[in-house]
């Protein structure tokens, strides 16, 4: 009972954590960089600023799915941590990602589409592996619900390391780190999807952001099983590696990205996947 | 505490060069950079004016991107504060009265801040955007004052009868 | 049930005649009186259906049948001289030696030669209901058809003779039967495909037939290797009788070859992709409840027989193949048709995967795939020809704009595209369970499961990205809308789509219900084991594959709904603002991306040849 307990706190508290997790990383940006860099907080102010900003809308159709996603994001994680099933978490993450993209198209500017074709061929690059390690998992627990792998006495890392090689590599992606942030690059195509919404309605897909967080943490929380200490290990350790990522690469292109994420990070899955079938 | 004093730690800026010589830009990179760390601030460089608040313009004025400062001032929600940097962006600087120049940003939206310098010193220009934050957070406060920004336009802005007086200004007749 | 069977074969034949002589006013009530009732007999046929009921038909059917077999090789064989084809006259010849040899070597049997059980049953349902509403449509979609008043009443003729073919084939159990039922569609669709007699659709409706023929071949190669095995007569209850005795693979996989040609595997896919150039409602037709359902409908048939056989291992593996490569296909596409007839080959592929494979769940989802995938694409392309009939539309490139210019067809091509992605729409759930199964596979089959799960769920991305690509299209618009207002496109065209809809909201709302009442009695019959479907609290149990209830349905007002009110939203004290375009002010339009998979075609086909090689090595061995 105290697990469900703790999922749902964890569920309420997901964007406020998230928004930590992201000033937390600004600031560890910023001292790999040798900056003061801006307060943790930071985030929040921002938050909080977007709120007041005049509303602007470029038609309502395209604001509503950008509020839509964050929602169904929400959701998502809400599933996700309540330990559901996890090719049905994948299915919805992929979806929701979906509305956003449908936002980007929805509109007509050229770097909304823009964005929105990079964000869909960035599914393509992550959601594969994401669904392998799915399967890696049900082999090991044999069952497909998260929360068989939240309770699993052995951490699963031991048994799907490369799998776990593979999150590392895709996980730039997702959450849209260099090398593979070519869905948001930042002045390339003016953050892409994001660019149209502003106000209130940027902050529904800024949080999202967060959420996001969250949600890959989650991820990486998974392959320790019920063992909490190195479960925070691990998160704390993607974490140092995704800033360190970022700061040290520049953005590749979208066919190296694919590329990449299709031959080294799917093949890695993929042979963790035997290794899993054939022991 | 209250809330409203948050809202000016995170003024996120647009930077524009109206056609300058890229030296201004320069330096306002500079200031992103290690050594000034504007972004302890909490301020970022969005490069789009739908999640701005302050617009840097560099340069002056020139014929061909009059309309598109107008424009993206236009889709900068408010409360939006603009800086012009540098002499040229100020009133033109060495460029004013060519055949091609319209002048400095001033003619054409409303300046808040002046930042002077050919090129600006990054430390003028953190001054000058810290001093554009004050703006900023009276803004704020006036768009709180009137019950609704589209019944009740924020109180007339003594920056707004520089339109008029540019545009009494008749261009010098060509030789 | 022989009158229920009577009344399903013998009212549409009865129609195709009566509509040949009947004035136009008349044909048009009669098709939609036929429609409707059709589709409450084949409901009756599926409540009475309990058990197998074998139906002996009287002697002298036999000679009937043999008969019509003789002319129907003939009628081909008139078709290759007209045509001067080689090829359709060369399968003619021999389908036409393989015919008469066997008929001198059938041994005289007494058992029934058609059989009606719970699969049939399903079947009827899929085929009666979605084609008498594509029949109703295409009164209206023939009327504009530049043709003379007679070719209107043809082809309207033409479709009431397929479905009664269709029906036919579903409850062939004699395989002579089944191969006359065959080649009847076959030539039902050269007629269809050639309706336009432009000299494309002359050459395509040549492709299909010969392709088709291919597949009847092979049924008669299949009967001949049953017979000579010495195993009793050729029927489908004597071939899964006799199937765990073994050594019958042969007969096996030319049957599944005929399916698979039928259901427009690769290399036989060019035939459904060339039937494009038929009027609209034949490709509606074609794809979502007759022809190419029958290659799921065999592959289930036969499932407990090819069950855990390297033969399942082979289809499998070819169609794990061919659901990637039909899904990369598809996004290669701009022609609106020519995506959907992609993403039919790609789940059609999945559908015959689920059959194989044969285990209670994934005949459930194949079952679920078949009936949700014939709604959803029936009212896709119906949509297609509206959207070429009264918007002059295409390609998806074009369709930037009709978001404002059609918003109801907008509307519902975009339920249609969603209830083939998102769930908890019936094809969701159908993907959802096979990932899940293919998952238990790679535990037990190894390499083959493993690599199998690679392909579906690639193909199940791409196909997302290819979907979300089209329902961009069609929400976008250019500005504000002040008050969505429906466009007007005719009382048949809207009375139509909206049976439609009303089917795809039943197969959301009804799910559970479906799932435990109507698949679970199918697939049990049509695996021959126990299927067991139970609702516990928020789960649905389909035999040990637990489904929660709960995170669907919310999802449903998460995703599709938030979509269809995307589309009507309209917020109120909120600024207009303009699109970025670095202050310039120009207005751009859209189109859309696709790759270009042209290079890849000919690796493709030859990996398909491979593999159907691999098929027929598979059972030999």
């Amino acid at each position: 009972m105290s697990h469900t307990f703790i999922a749902i706190i964890l569920i309420i508290l997901a964007p406020f954590l998230g928004g930590l997790v992201y000033g937390l990383e600004r600031v560890i940006r910023a001292r790999m960089q040798r900056r003061i860099g801006p307060p943790v907080l930071q985030p929040f102010y921002d938050f909080l600023k977007l709120a007041d900003k005049r509303r602007m809308v470029v038609h309502s159709a395209h604001a509503f799915l950008g509020i839509m996603h964050f929602v169904s994001l929400w959701y998502a994680l809400g599933v996700f941590l309540l330990g559901g099933d996890l090719i049905l978490v994948i299915f919805l993450h992929l979806l929701y990602t979906a509305l956003i993209i449908l936002a980007g198209y929805s509109t007509r500017s050229i770097f909304s589409h823009l964005g929105a074709n990079r964000t869909a061929l960035s599914i393509i690059a992550y959601e594969p592996v994401l669904i392998l390690i799915a399967v890696s998992m049900y082999m090991i627990t044999g069952s497909f619900e998260a929360s068989a792998a939240f309770h699993h006495p052995q951490p699963l890392l031991y048994k799907m390391p490369l799998a776990f090689v593979a999150l590392l590599l895709v996980l730039p992606i997702k959450l849209k780190k260099s090398p593979f942030d070519v869905a948001e690059a930042h002045q390339e195509v003016t953050g892409g999807v994001e660019l149209e919404f502003s106000g209130i309605y940027y902050e529904a897909v800024y949080t999202a952001k967060w959420l996001d967080y969250i949600f890959s943490y989650t991820l990486v929380y998974l392959f320790a099983g019920s063992n909490i200490l190195l479960g925070i290990g691990l998160m704390l350790f993607t974490f140092i590696y995704l800033n360190a990522l970022d700061n040290a690469t520049a953005r590749v292109n979208y066919k190296q990205m694919l590329r990449f994420s299709l031959g080294v990070s799917f093949s890695l899955a993929f042979i963790n996947l035997l290794i899993n079938s054939l022991s | 505490m209250k809330l409203a004093t948050y809202r000016k730690k995170s003024p996120w800026i647009l930077h524009y060069n109206a056609g300058g010589c890229n030296g201004c830009d320069i330096e306002i990179l500079a200031c992103l950079a290690p050594k000034y760390d504007i972004e302890r601030f909490g301020m970022i460089n969005t490069g789009n004016p739908k999640q701005s608040d302050i617009l840097l313009v560099t340069g002056p004025v020139t014929k061909r991107s009059r309309e598109r400062l107008v424009e993206i001032y236009a889709q900068m929600p408010e409360p939006k504060v603009v800086v012009a940097c540098g002499a040229c962006a100020s009133t033109g600087g060495v460029f004013r009265g060519m055949y091609n120049c319209e002048g400095g940003v001033d003619q054409f939206i409303p300046v808040d801040v002046y930042v002077c310098g050919c090129g600006t010193r990054p430390e003028q220009i953190i001054d000058g955007v810290v001093q554009a934050l004050a703006i900023l957070e009276q803004k704020n406060k006036d768009m709180e004052a009137s019950v609704r920004l589209n019944t009740q336009p924020i109180a007339e802005d003594e920056q707004l009868n520089r339109r008029h007086v540019a545009a009494s200004i008749t261009p010098t007749p060509t030789v | 049930m022989e009158s229920l069977l009577a009344g399903l074969v013998g009212l549409p034949l009865a129609v195709s005649l009566l509509l040949l002589i009947l004035p136009r006013q008349l044909a048009k009530w009669m098709v939609i009186a036929a429609a409707i009732i059709l589709s409450i007999l084949s409901v009756f046929a599926y409540a009475n259906t309990n058990s197998a009921v074998g139906i002996t038909l009287p002697h002298y059917i036999n000679e009937v049948v043999a008969g019509a077999d003789l002319l129907l090789l003939l009628f081909f064989g008139w078709i290759a001289i007209k045509r001067k084809s080689i090829l359709v006259g060369l399968l003619t010849m021999l389908q036409l030696g393989g015919l008469v040899y066997l008929l001198n070597n059938m041994p005289a049997t007494a058992a029934p030669q058609l059989m009606v059980d719970e699969l049939s049953a399903f079947m009827f349902i899929l085929i009666n209901v979605i084609s008498g509403i594509i029949a109703i449509y295409s009164l209206r979609y023939i009327e504009e058809e530049p043709c003379s008043p007679f070719r209107k009443k043809y082809f309207l003729s033409i479709i009431f003779w397929f479905i009664g073919a269709m029906n036919l084939v579903v409850c062939a159990d004699n395989l002579e039967y089944f191969f006359l039922f065959f080649e009847l569609t076959t030539l039902a669709s050269f007629l269809l495909i050639s309706f336009r007699q432009d000299a494309e659709s002359r050459a395509n409706a040549i492709t299909a037939l010969w392709m088709n023929q291919v597949g009847g071949l092979a049924i008669l190669g299949a009967i001949f290797f049953l017979l000579r095995s010495g195993s009793g007569e050729a029927s489908f209850s004597n071939l899964l009788a006799l199937a765990p005795a073994g050594g019958l693979l042969l007969p096996l996989a030319l049957l599944s070859m005929a399916a698979l040609i039928k259901g427009a595997q690769l290399p036989f896919s060019s035939w459904l992709l060339g039937a494009m150039v038929a009027p609209t409602p034949v490709s509606a037709l074609l794809h979502s409840s007759t022809m190419v359902k029958i290659a799921p409908f065999m592959i289930l048939r036969l499932s407990p027989a090819l069950k855990d056989t390297p033969l399942a291992s082979a289809i499998i593996a070819l169609t794990a193949f061919v659901f990637i490569a039909a899904a990369v296909g598809a996004l290669a596409q701009d022609n609106f048709k020519r995506i959907l007839a992609h993403s039919t080959i790609a789940l059609l592929a999945l559908m015959i995967m689920m059959g194989a494979l044969g285990t209670p769940v994934t005949v459930v989802a194949s079952l679920a795939l078949m009936l949700f995938h014939g709604i959803s694409k029936s009212m896709l392309f119906l949509n297609a020809g509206i959207l070429e009939r009264v918007f002059h539309l295409k390609n998806t490139s074009d369709m930037d704009r009709l978001g404002e210019s059609g918003p109801f067809t907008a509307l519902v091509t975009t339920i249609g595209f969603m209830s083939l992605l998102l769930p908890p729409f019936g094809a969701f759930i159908g993907k959802w369970l096979s990932i899940e199964t293919l998952g238990s596979y790679a535990v037990d089959a190894r390499l083959l499961g493993a690599f199998t799960l690679i392909a579906v769920v690639c193909g199940s991305a791409v196909l997302t990205l290819l979907y979300t690509k089209v329902i961009g299209l069609l929400i976008a618009r250019s500005g504000e809308h002040d008050r969505v207002q429906f466009e007007k496109t005719g009382k048949t065209y809207t009375g139509t789509i909206y049976a439609l809809l009303a089917l795809i909201a039943l197969s959301i709302f009804g799910l559970p219900l479906l799932l435990t009442h109507f698949f679970a009695p199918v697939a049990a019959a049509a695996s021959a084991q126990d299927v067991t479907v139970m609702i516990k609290g928020w789960s649905i149990f389909v035999d040990t594959m637990k489904l929660p209830v709960l995170p669907p349905l919310i999802a449903f007002f998460l995703l599709p709904a938030a979509i269809i009110a995307a589309m009507f939203i309209h917020f109120r004290h909120v600024d207009r603002t303009r699109e970025y375009m670095c202050g310039e002010k120009v207005n751009y339009s859209f189109s859309s991306f696709y790759l270009t998979a042209d290079k890849a075609t000919p690796y493709a086909i030859t990996i398909g040849v491979v593999l159907f090689g691999a098929l027929l090595v598979a059972a030999l061995i």
